[in-house]
């Protein structure tokens, strides 16, 4: 649940919480002074008919207020005194209906000890519905006070929120491989100011190991690079010294493959180090259909001895625009495995059209997942002579181009799909 | 031919030195681009190898130094940095070729080869040995003056035969030199065989000597036994 949804929600359930309880002491504190009201005049009106039987011990000629109703009766002995103020149900025929009153019922004796008995109605319908009507005004005036300040709640956290939601939102657009600083709003909250200021400390701190790291192994990589090649010169004079019995020979020759191996590992994490570095920024229009054709002709030699069969079913010229050398390097990845991994007698498979490139071939069955080909020392045969970083060379450069590869497999029939958008001009 | 070899790794160094000496080469080494400096105002060299990541300075200056001193010579760059830049200024400057460490000695040396035939006899490039001739200006073979029809490949391979012989030069070096690097990923050099073996018939059809020998599991050597 977002924050000011949820603070809305919270605030609205207390608010109305405590509008339900306002109003209905509210309800019922009008509803008391009513009463009272109406009690008071009963009684006022009581006292004076009573102060004139008192005197005069006749039933006086009297006038009812308004909506009152009297009854007076005298007897001619005393009564208990006595006095109480009820509401009542009364049946009127005409209407067939009860309406309700309050009525009081006092009973006393004159100064000659002859007891009266006096009771006033007084109609309360006319009370009750001005008591609704209060009810009616109160609630809407809740209601519409309710609504506006969750408005003006809502409005004012959300104005509040602003620069966190923004600073969210730019943190999430981080990228640890540019170097443009996060352009985190201002803002004059002081606890916003704090949070700006953990998430540049933070992505500042990320960056620069990011940077040591890369340079890191860049360095470690070219430095590599001059032992590497000591041990291939002082091979290369070992195997010519005369007289070598064939264990000195085929002992050099495993200290060259061992030495070959690590250069190639060395070279592939240099080239995915270079491409991270963005070191091959130029684009040219390239024609993808042409780079198959001339890597194909390098490995006629091999597909030859091999006697695999080429298959070529080109649609279209296939123009995307990327640089020339990783277009080869990721062309000729994908036909080198295809080379490589394929069976004597078997086939290569090339489709090209305007979005695919669909490399196919025979082989042996995979038995590994082929997501996990894609990432580095991941290796689906157990070919020594394989570093396992060609399709993480593969990825690296489609993810450069906004290029989508894919990798299926049928039995013993491999497929990998390379989609690109055309270059139209 | 006079060679001066500019690489501040003592070991390398040594060994370039080393081997070059057995290919009857005369030699100087310069850990440094000062001393690097000095030793070509001094001494006139045939061709000079050289590393671009020096500890007190870039290389290319001293290919700018010695062009702007008019200086002759070729230059071969030696870099650990594969990189695009250097290679493309380098060749720019004047330097005559680039090699990436870590490369064959094999390589090297057809290189450096290549480099005098192409600084030293204008218009008279010839490669013999024994009844071989080659006339590199147009690519063409000649044994016991009878033409040899060669494909592309045979005749690269042939001339880096000769550019190492009496070596052993392995398949791997062979297979960088004829295809270049992206091919050595493949595992299984055997195709190599199949140019010796069309390489050799030929020679032998002109009533050449097969000089190709095989040295198992390895590679091969050109040698005169």
């Amino acid at each position: 649940m977002k924050l000011l949804t949820k603070s809305t929600y919270y605030f609205l359930i207390l608010s109305l919480l405590a509008m339900i309880a306002g109003g209905a002491l509210l309800y019922l504190t009008i509803k008391k002074v009513i009463y009272k009201q109406i009690d008071n005049s009963l009684i006022t009106e009581k006292s004076i008919i009573e102060d004139q039987i008192r005197q005069t011990d006749t039933i006086p000629d009297f006038e009812a207020t308004f909506g009152h109703r009297i009854e007076v009766k005298l007897q001619n002995h005393a009564i208990r005194n006595y006095q109480s103020i009820k509401d009542t149900d009364v049946y009127d025929s005409k209407s067939d209906s009860f309406t309700s009153f309050r009525y009081i019922y006092s009973s006393g004796n004159s100064f000659q000890k002859k007891g009266y008995v006096i009771t006033i109605f007084q109609e309360i319908s006319e009370k009750n519905e001005l008591l609704q009507d209060i009810s009616l005004y109160m609630f809407f005036l809740f209601a519409s006070l309710l609504l506006i300040s969750i408005l003006i709640n809502y409005l004012i956290a959300r104005r509040l929120w602003m620069p966190f939601y923004k600073s969210v939102q730019i943190a999430g657009r981080f990228d640890i491989q540019s170097d443009m600083p996060l352009d985190l709003p201002q803002t004059d909250i002081k606890e916003f100011n704090q949070l700006n200021s953990v998430f540049y400390e933070m992505t500042h701190k990320m960056r620069n190991d990011y940077l040591n790291l890369k340079e890191f192994s860049e360095n470690a990589a070219h430095e590599i690079q001059t032992p590497l090649a000591v041990i291939r010169s002082k091979t290369d004079l070992l195997m010519q010294q005369k007289n070598l019995n064939k264990e000195s020979l085929s002992l050099i020759k495993s200290i060259n493959e061992a030495n070959t191996k690590l250069f190639k590992l060395n070279q592939g994490l240099l080239l995915i180090s270079k491409i991270e570095n963005q070191a091959f920024h130029e684009k040219k229009i390239i024609s993808l259909k042409q780079i198959v054709e001339s890597s194909l002709e390098n490995y006629m030699e091999i597909l030859q001895l091999k006697n695999i069969k080429v298959e070529m079913d080109i649609r279209d010229e296939a123009l995307v625009e990327m640089n020339d050398v990783l277009a080869e390097v990721l062309i000729s990845n994908l036909l080198s495995n295809a080379v490589r991994f394929n069976v004597d007698n078997g086939f290569i498979r090339c489709h090209i059209d305007k979005t695919n490139l669909i490399v196919t071939n025979s082989g042996l069955a995979m038995t590994i997942d082929p997501e996990l080909l894609f990432r580095r020392f991941h290796k689906g045969s157990d070919n020594p002579h394989s570093v396992g970083l060609g399709l993480s060379i593969v990825k690296k450069i489609t993810d450069t181009y906004g290029m989508e590869i894919a990798y299926f497999c049928h039995d013993s029939e491999h497929e990998i799909q390379l989609r690109y958008r055309r270059k139209i001009h | 031919m006079k060679l001066l070899i500019v690489e501040d790794d003592r070991s390398l160094s040594r060994s370039i030195n080393d081997y070059l000496k057995l290919e009857g080469h005369i030699c100087e080494v310069a850990l440094t681009l000062d001393d690097a400096m000095q030793k070509t105002s001094v001494n006139k060299y045939d061709c000079l190898i050289l590393d671009i990541g020096l500890p007190d300075g870039n290389g290319l200056d001293l290919i700018r130094e010695m062009k702007t001193r008019k200086l002759t010579g070729g230059i071969l760059i030696l870099s650990a940095k594969s990189s695009l830049d250097d290679k493309v200024v380098g060749l720019k400057i004047g330097a005559d070729d680039y090699l990436t460490k870590p490369f064959h000695f094999a390589e090297l040396s057809a290189r450096i080869n290549s480099i005098y035939r192409r600084n030293n006899f204008l218009g008279q490039n010839e490669i013999t040995f024994n009844e071989i001739r080659i006339k590199t200006e147009d690519n063409q073979v000649y044994v016991n003056e009878t033409l040899l029809i060669l494909t592309k490949k045979e005749y690269d391979l042939l001339v880096f035969f000769m550019a190492n012989t009496n070596r052993i030069i392995t398949k791997e070096s062979i297979v960088e030199h004829l295809w270049g690097d992206n091919v050595i990923l493949t595992d299984s050099f055997d195709f190599v065989y199949t140019h010796v073996k069309n390489l050799r018939k030929k020679i032998v059809a002109a009533r050449g000597k097969n000089y190709i020998k095989c040295i198992y599991g390895f590679g091969y050597k050109f040698i005169d036994t």
